[in-house]
């Protein structure tokens, strides 16, 4: 019991330690392929610690919906997190929900943001709600259909099945083909849902561009800071449920220090490795056009969907 | 024979293809014709490698010769012919389709589907280990006779068409470990000279009509 106190306590302060250092790494490797020195990757810490001690400006028409939102978005982000495998297979909270109570937290928290930006009543918030709404709407089938691929390989939604099984190689499909189909998919989501350059553009403020940041221009003091926060733990628990779903090699099956120190490293370096190949992706491609964002969602959903065909066709 | 055990080598030829028909659907909603060309040659280099990979598995030597001819032919030529031809027309990206990228690519995946469902009967009688293969080829070969019949311009039609090529090579590979080599010679002389004349033949079209766009050619007048 004490031991499983301690995990969750420990997975918690990893996912709040680790997410602002991802989002710094990502404009550390932005900055260095355009040649900039570019800021420390721990800027973001000292960002949030700034924003948590500045006064907060709420406008005068908003309802609780804008104030709580901050709350709601960073606890639900919080919670998902809790329910994937970080640097132990079995994560003690699993029983409180699957794979597929994970993608609802995440979209719980999309909801009441969507909300927030149309609650301050500017034009920019409901431009920014609705095109988030579209990008949610298209994601979310994509990332059940490969989530459910991966699950058929397994035989479980359970996450902590699915990355002990995968980890250990026992009693699962070894078939790469939906495993490749799924990632691919799963990789598209992220991108999309977390806001990254051909979907969105994290470093924007340009009216035509912007989508989070579009709902999140109300905000201010600590409720941006929890919305910013937030933002980071969404893209680690992405960057964790690829890595761990994916490749879950070095983390630890059994509870032993030794196993888990290892396990805490190996998450570190792999984490640390997607946050380098996002940053490139994003050097290398232009954003895509609002409309054209359809055509790559579109291609998310039938990769995700031919992971599930391949499951069943390749099998023989 | 081999290295591999035959459960896991007929995993990586599965892989190889499932990795064909990822390519198939990145050409289906890629809009830039060289973007497109850079996607069929990346396409031929994972035919190249599933058939080498067939070789080495089964020790049959001519798919060797095969896979060394696509490089040659799919890998290098086909695509600089095509490179060629974009460069001199003044279009480099088509915008409207018969058939738009989000309907398209739903189009194909049911074309997946309809292909998996022809080939169920057929796949558990064969013995080979490329076996399962072959659906993915029929899959290909249908989404390559789509994209045919979805764009407008001529460029991407001929890709359409080298799609459907490569996917009749991976069947071929796959139902009986490649044709004999003097028909697969024969195959690959067709397809070099059918993309050079299809080549000559949008640079006409190109001077007649001041567009690629195949759908002018029903235009009787001026």
């Amino acid at each position: 019991m004490l031991q499983a106190v301690i995990l969750v306590v420990a997975q918690t302060l990893v996912m709040l330690a680790v997410s602002p250092f991802i989002v710094g790494l990502i404009r550390k490797v932005k900055a260095w392929l355009q040649c900039r020195r570019g800021a420390s990757v721990f800027q973001p810490y000292a960002d949030l610690a700034k924003m948590f001690r500045k006064q907060p400006v709420v406008s005068t028409t908003t309802s609780w919906i804008f104030t709580a939102t901050p709350y709601i978005l960073f606890a639900s982000t919080l919670a998902a997190g809790l329910l994937v495998p970080v640097f132990a297979s079995r994560t003690p909270l699993n029983f409180a929900g699957n794979i597929i109570a994970l993608v609802y937290l995440l979209a719980l928290g999309t909801f009441f943001l969507i909300l927030a930006g149309l609650d301050a009543g500017s034009a920019f918030g409901g431009m920014g709600s609705s095109r988030e709404a579209i990008v949610a709407s298209l994601t979310e089938p994509a990332m059940i259909l490969s989530i459910f691929a991966i699950a058929l390989t397994a035989g479980s939604t359970n996450l902590s099945t699915i990355v002990h099984k995968t980890a250990l190689l026992e009693g699962i499909v070894t078939d790469p083909s939906p495993h490749l189909m799924a990632l691919a998919a799963l990789f598209i989501v992220t991108i999309a849902e977390t806001g990254r350059v051909p979907v969105d553009n994290p470093a924007t403020h340009l009216e035509l561009t912007m989508i989070h940041e579009a709902m999140i221009l109300e905000y201010s003091g600590r409720y941006l800071a929890l919305v910013e926060w937030a933002a980071g733990l969404k893209l680690l628990v992405f960057f964790t449920l690829i890595t761990n779903v994916f490749a879950p090699w070095g983390i630890a099956t059994t509870l032993e220090p030794g196993a888990l120190s290892l396990g805490l490293v190996a998450y570190l370096v792999k984490v640390s490795a997607l946050a380098v190949v996002i940053g490139f992706i994003e050097s290398m491609f232009a954003k895509l056009r609002l409309f054209r964002v359809t055509d790559l969602l579109g291609v998310a959903f039938i990769l995700a969907l031919l992971g599930l065909v391949f499951f069943y066709v390749l099998r023989g | 024979m081999s290295l591999l055990s035959p459960q896991i080598g007929s995993q990586m030829v599965d892989l190889g293809s499932a990795l064909l028909l990822l390519t198939c659907f990145a050409i289906v909603a890629q809009r830039r014709l060289s973007a497109c060309v850079d996607l069929f040659a990346l396409q031929s280099v994972f035919l190249a490698l599933t058939a080498a990979l067939v070789a080495f598995l089964t020790g049959i030597y001519h798919i060797y010769a095969a896979a060394a001819l696509t490089v040659v032919i799919k890998v290098v030529v086909i695509p600089r012919i095509l490179k060629q031809v974009i460069e001199r027309l003044n279009v480099t990206r088509e915008l409207v389709m018969n058939v738009n990228v989000p309907a398209g690519l739903l189009i194909c995946g049911a074309l997946v589907m309809l292909a998996f469902f022809i080939t169920q009967p057929i796949i558990p009688l064969g013995f080979l280990l490329t076996r399962d293969s072959l659906a993915i080829a029929l899959a290909i070969v249908l989404i390559g006779f789509f994209t045919m019949i979805a764009r407008k311009k001529a460029v991407t039609q001929v890709i359409g068409f080298l799609v459907m090529e490569n996917g009749l090579f991976l069947a071929a590979t796959a139902a009986a470990y490649g044709m004999p080599l003097i028909v697969e010679l024969g195959v690959f002389f067709d397809v070099l000279v059918g993309a050079l004349i299809i080549g000559i033949y949008t640079h006409r079209l190109q001077d007649a009509f001041d567009s690629v766009d195949t759908t002018k050619l029903t235009i009787l007048k001026e």
